[in-house]
């Protein structure tokens, strides 16, 4: 058995410390490891990445992250990185991680991710430069999260990224809006591998639970959407535990 | 008098509460009543409710709002969802 637990959209600042502390230091009475769908910063500066680091490491589980759009905002993502992977904290985009964990592997492979839209009204790479960007960024993550996905040996595989790859979990959001809010390319990369889950954020009002046209699980796991500190999942389990007792 | 809310007031506030630097909320929804802007969603503190809050009265001195957003609560889970 592995317990995972699981926000995204934490947008951690000087006036969010010690918000989500009493939670997480339960942490390793509940979970083998924290996962983290992105918008880790209000505006991804160095200074946020440190607030970042401080609340959410030296948790005693393993924690593993991607970056959000917010942790883009200030064009610093490579130094958020840095300052996130010095304290500890794995960050993934494009790549992915096992963790031994109760004798299991656990496989991540994480990307932010983009946007584009889902079957049916999805951007397409045709007409002016920028349209062609916007699709061509989709397709390059897609690619490489799929890539890790498939490169991974373990006994457990999930998919992290900040956008979605399913409309469901999107639901509750302005129907105008999705094809910023993630992508089926993110789905299709998903459906490419024998994923167990895949976690996203992004949708602040959008919906907990999803599934891939694959068969794929998917949570959306945004603060707002979960409203508490982290989700807890369990995956590889020989019988259901619905009450979360502390080992 | 509070001016009529129109379409172009409801973007414009749409789009300071994103890309104002001391706010950068997406979440927060707008919706126009007659003589009113209620203010929806949910953030991390307190202190960025209230940042909203000034930010728009500051740059739409007459537009009235009503204030409904939330901040999220951060407890600790107290059950386990199996994935199968």
């Amino acid at each position: 058995m592995i317990r995972i637990a699981a926000v995204g959209d934490v947008h951690v600042d000087k006036d969010v410390l010690g918000r989500y502390r009493p939670a997480l230091e339960q942490l390793p009475g509940v979970a083998d490891a924290l996962l983290i769908a992105g918008d880790l910063t209000r505006h991804g500066t160095v200074d946020e990445a440190k607030c970042m680091a401080r609340e959410f490491g030296d948790l005693g589980v393993p924690v593993v992250v991607v970056l959000g759009n917010h942790d883009h905002q200030s064009d610093q993502q490579a130094e958020v990185s840095r300052v996130l992977a010095d304290s500890g904290l794995t960050v993934l985009e494009g790549e992915g991680t096992v963790l031994e964990l109760n004798g299991h592997r656990l496989g991540i492979a994480g990307a932010k991710g983009f946007g584009g839209g889902f079957a049916g009204a999805c951007a397409s790479k045709f007409g002016e430069r920028e349209m062609k960007d916007f699709v061509g960024t989709t397709e390059a993550v897609a690619e490489r999260l799929g890539a890790a996905l498939r490169g991974l040996e373990c006994d457990a595989l999930v998919a992290l990224t900040h956008y979605s790859p399913v409309p469901e979990t999107l639901v509750g959001e302005p129907l105008e809006i999705y094809p910023f809010l993630g992508s089926y390319l993110l789905g299709q990369a998903i459906d490419s591998a024998p994923t167990s889950l895949a976690l996203h954020g992004h949708a602040h009002h959008g919906t907990e639970r999803g599934r891939t046209p694959g068969g794929v699980p998917v949570r959306n796991v945004a603060h707002p959407v979960i409203k508490q500190a982290y989700n807890v999942y369990q995956l590889l389990s020989d019988q259901v535990d619905a009450e979360l007792v502390p080992a | 008098m509070t001016p009529q809310l129109d379409e172009y007031v409801e973007a414009q506030i749409q789009r300071l509460l994103t890309e104002s630097g001391a706010v950068a909320e997406q979440g927060i929804t707008v919706q126009r009543r007659e003589h009113l802007l209620v203010l929806g969603g949910e953030v991390e503190s307190a202190q960025r409710r209230d940042e909203i809050c000034r930010q728009i009265t500051t740059s739409f001195p007459d537009v009235e709002i009503a204030c409904d957003i939330g901040i999220v609560r951060a407890a600790a889970p107290t059950e386990v969802e199996e994935i199968s």
